[in-house]
């Protein structure tokens, strides 16, 4: 503003006729920091806060505990074998869905996202009425020595059922993005399927396959209610990290049950620093629009 | 409504967007602001709309000072080049929605809006989209239908920023016709952004070239291309 | 030139049909239809619509559904309210710690449920940080009443609406904004009339995935629930219950239900989509 023109009224600082006045963005920024702090990062604190209330000593040696150290082991042996599984159903559907046009495309998307709108508790339920030793087929399977429910394949199909969408719901919008020329641009090439497959889809869709893996094996690692109703909650055979952490609650450990929480907090951490890097630095390979 | 711009000057950052112009409009006159992109135009007519504050100068409207009015009051019918029409509003309501934001003592009863709408859309020649969504009508409808809504608020003048930018060119010849009819039958002062110059020349009473955020030269059609006074005026003018 | 015969099955030379179809249809039944199709069956024709009717109608059953779906509706529409306005602070507003926050956003996505129930009741518990001072101050109990459920689901569903308006936040075109003022309009009126109904439907898109995933919830609520019958049972725990009382066709019973209405409120949140989006066209 010069000084040499003399403005006879300026009530109030120009503000372009897209922002609020500045009381209102101040409020709003407030009120969100407010909600986030005591519904997120509060008790993300309180975590780290109960499990090291003993010292780092005697949380670490919680964790050493035979039980803890099962639970670990299971947890990474179950996202072991879910997200690979998921992960090949995701690039399959996607494959499917995006390179080929077929009748009930539509329903099958649908379907694919229905365990989205099913409780996890529901979802265990589903494998308990299949395999439990209420149903024939479950009483065969224990007779024969092979159990599904109360044993790890059941915490591996539950949790399969509760993932079922991430990868494929990642990697399907992408690939119809990104369209079916460069395919036949490889095959006109003589490349065969496979290679096309390694050589020009994959690369395509490296980063929104690495987004999908990464939120199917947190929530595949972190997943309770489904699994609290397959397992069985076999001490030492069945209990998941989740599981053990409402054990060791339930027992009044609390430094035991906050520990194995913080674990499953760092993986939380570890998830979300690779989400967000990934957006930023691919955020034209990923479906954006559709991240959650 | 006569409009006189004094020494008006815009910097963004540490760029000037416009360096200190000055250009006094008569009133009712229809006036072209020509030139290529990134020459200041665009950000002129922002100013007069009261979209952006100038970083020094004055917009005075019939004399009375108006650098400080807010866009809400400045009363300044204003055109998008993308038309920005509401899409989750009808034709009608789009028409209405000026007249509608009213405070409650001077608001127009609900009959009344009804009665402009129908006049403006009259005036437009469309009298029988009000029911319809931006999303059903073609280019050339969407721009009269904006142009209706800018009217509906009786505006003290008309700013249209590209107007025909985003139409083909049979439909802009059609649509330049109905700006100039509309622009006599209501005697508004109306100030249009152009990069055409044949566009400029056809249709405008006075045709103001610009360049670099500098005001290269102001007059009437014919005389800006017998008499340039610049070489870019020559150059841009023959193009 | 390897020219492809094209086969009437397949009329694409695009490889891997067979497979990838295969694959997919496979385990799409395996995880999904042939289970949900058992806990169908074992419902209407196993139990019958009468028994299940006769489970449903008691009750600590109908209170348990109505606690679970009223909590939910209650959470869910905090966090439409509250989503909108964090994703329009995320995009417009500049501020110290901004991509902090939108990361963070999504911790309510990665981290896991037990994770946020236990630590939700230790800070919200009458003993707790905030729960001491709240009923210090207010003489409220938040963890072990239905408040607590509350805040545990508003703690999960808290990212769907963000992340489904920020994207078409970004996108607003600003013309639209300025077109409304200079038709007078305050920032008020601007905000209520032209933006906030371009907002809606990615909001209410929002709230439907924030509503399925709570009323469902089980891990985070049961911590801080208290878990009283008829008071603060949730449905899903009432279906464990019943589990593990070996009653299946009392959890069948529930299973169904649950399914049943959340299935009614998506559809008619999808109707209500479908409406509005043919009403702004496909522009």
């Amino acid at each position: 503003m010069t000084d040499t023109l003399t403005i006879p009224s300026r009530p109030r600082a120009f503000r372009p006729a897209t922002t609020e006045p500045t009381v209102v963005k101040g409020a709003l920024i407030a009120l969100c920091l407010a909600v986030l702090t005591v519904l997120l990062f509060a008790p993300l604190i309180a975590v780290f806060e109960e499990a090291l209330r003993r010292g780092w000593a005697f949380a670490l040696a919680s964790l050493s505990e035979p039980d803890a150290q099962s639970a670990i082991w299971l947890t990474l042996t179950v996202a072991a074998i879910v997200v690979p599984l998921n992960a090949a159903f995701g690039i399959a559907a996607a494959w499917a869905i995006t390179k080929f046009d077929w009748r009930g495309k539509a329903w099958v998307f649908t379907l694919i996202d229905l365990p989205f709108s099913v409780s996890p508790v529901v979802a265990g339920l589903l494998f308990v009425l299949m395999f439990g030793a209420n149903s024939a087929l479950g009483a065969w399977l224990v007779a024969s020595g092979f159990p599904i429910v109360f044993a790890v394949p059941g915490i591996v199909l539950a949790t399969l059922f509760i993932t079922f969408p991430f990868v494929a719901r990642e990697l399907i919008p992408v690939m119809l993005e990104q369209g079916r020329a460069e395919e036949e641009a490889a095959l006109t090439l003589g490349a065969s399927g496979w290679r096309t497959f390694f050589t020009v889809t994959l690369p395509n869709i490296r980063w929104a396959l690495l987004y999908g893996v990464l939120l199917c094996n947190a929530r595949a690692m972190g997943e309770f209610g489904a699994v609290a109703v397959v397992s069985g909650k076999i001490r030492g055979q069945t209990t998941t990290m989740p599981l053990m952490i409402e054990m060791f609650y339930n027992e009044y450990l609390s430094v035991a049950a906050f520990t194995m929480a913080g674990v499953l907090a760092l993986l939380a951490f570890v998830t979300l620093t690779l989400k967000t890097a990934l957006e930023w630095r691919y955020a034209d390979q990923l479906a954006a629009t559709h991240r959650h | 409504m006569n409009i006189e711009i004094e020494e008006i000057s815009k910097d963004f950052g540490t760029t000037a967007a416009l360096h200190p112009v000055s250009l006094s409009i008569p009133s009712g006159t229809l006036v072209a602001l020509l030139g290529p992109s990134g020459s200041g135009k665009t950000t002129l007519l922002r100013i007069l709309g009261g979209l952006e504050f100038p970083t020094a100068g004055r917009v005075l409207f019939d004399g009375a000072d108006a650098t400080n009015l807010s866009v809400q009051d400045r009363r300044a019918g204003f055109v998008f080049q993308s038309y920005a029409l509401f899409r989750h509003m009808t034709v009608f309501d789009n028409i209405a929605y000026g007249l509608r934001a009213r405070p409650r003592q001077s608001r127009p009863q609900s009959a009344e809006i009804a009665r402009r709408v129908t006049k403006l859309l009259d005036l437009i020649k469309l009298p029988d989209i009000g029911a319809r969504y931006p999303s059903q009508l073609s280019g050339g409808q969407r721009q009269r239908v904006a142009l209706a809504r800018a009217l509906a608020i009786e505006p003290r003048m008309m700013l249209l920023d590209e107007p025909f930018g985003a139409l083909d060119a049979k439909v802009r010849r059609e649509l330049r016709q109905g700006l100039r009819d509309i622009h006599d039958t209501t005697g508004l002062t109306s100030i249009f952004v152009t990069h055409d110059q044949e566009e400029a020349m056809e249709l405008a009473d006075l045709v103001v070239v610009m360049s670099m955020g500098r005001i290269e030269q102001v007059g009437k059609p014919e005389d800006i291309r017998a008499r340039p006074k610049t070489e870019f005026v020559r150059e841009f003018v023959s193009a | 030139m390897t020219a492809r015969p094209f086969t009437l099955r397949n009329p694409t030379p695009m490889p891997g049909w067979g497979l990838s179809f295969g694959i997919m249809v496979t385990m799409l039944s395996v995880i999904v239809l042939v289970p949900m199709g058992v806990l169908l069956w074992r419902g209407f024709v196993g139990f019958g619509a009468g028994g299940m009717w006769e489970v449903v109608n008691r009750p600590r059953v109908w209170s348990a559904l109505e606690l679970s779906f009223r909590a939910a509706l209650i959470a869910s529409l905090f966090n439409l309210v509250f989503g909108v306005i964090l994703a329009w602070v995320l995009v417009r507003y500049r501020f110290p710690g901004k991509r902090l926050i939108d990361a963070a956003v999504d911790l309510p996505f990665a981290l896991p449920t037990a994770v946020a129930g236990i630590a939700l009741t230790a800070i919200y518990a009458p003993n707790g940080v905030f729960g001491s001072v709240i009923q210090d101050t207010f003489g409220i109990r938040v963890a072990y009443t239905e408040l607590g459920i509350w805040i545990a689901l508003i703690f999960v569903g808290l990212p769907f609406v963000v992340r489904t308006v920020q994207p078409v936040i970004e996108e607003i075109d600003r013309e639209t904004e300025e077109a409304s003022a200079t038709l007078g309009a305050s920032r008020l009126r601007t905000v209520t009339h032209v933006v906030l109904p371009m907002l809606a439907p990615a909001a209410l898109t929002g709230f439907a995935l924030a509503l399925a995933r709570s009323v469902g919830e089980y891990g985070s609520v049961i911590f801080i629930a208290g878990n009283l019958p008829n008071v603060t049972e949730i449905a899903p725990l009432l279906i464990v219950i019943r589990l593990e009382e070996f009653d299946y066709d009392g959890a069948v019973a529930i299973a169904i239900a649950m399914l049943t209405i959340s299935f009614a409120l998506l559809l008619a949140i999808n109707l209500i989509q479908i409406w509005s989006r043919r009403r702004m066209g496909a522009v």
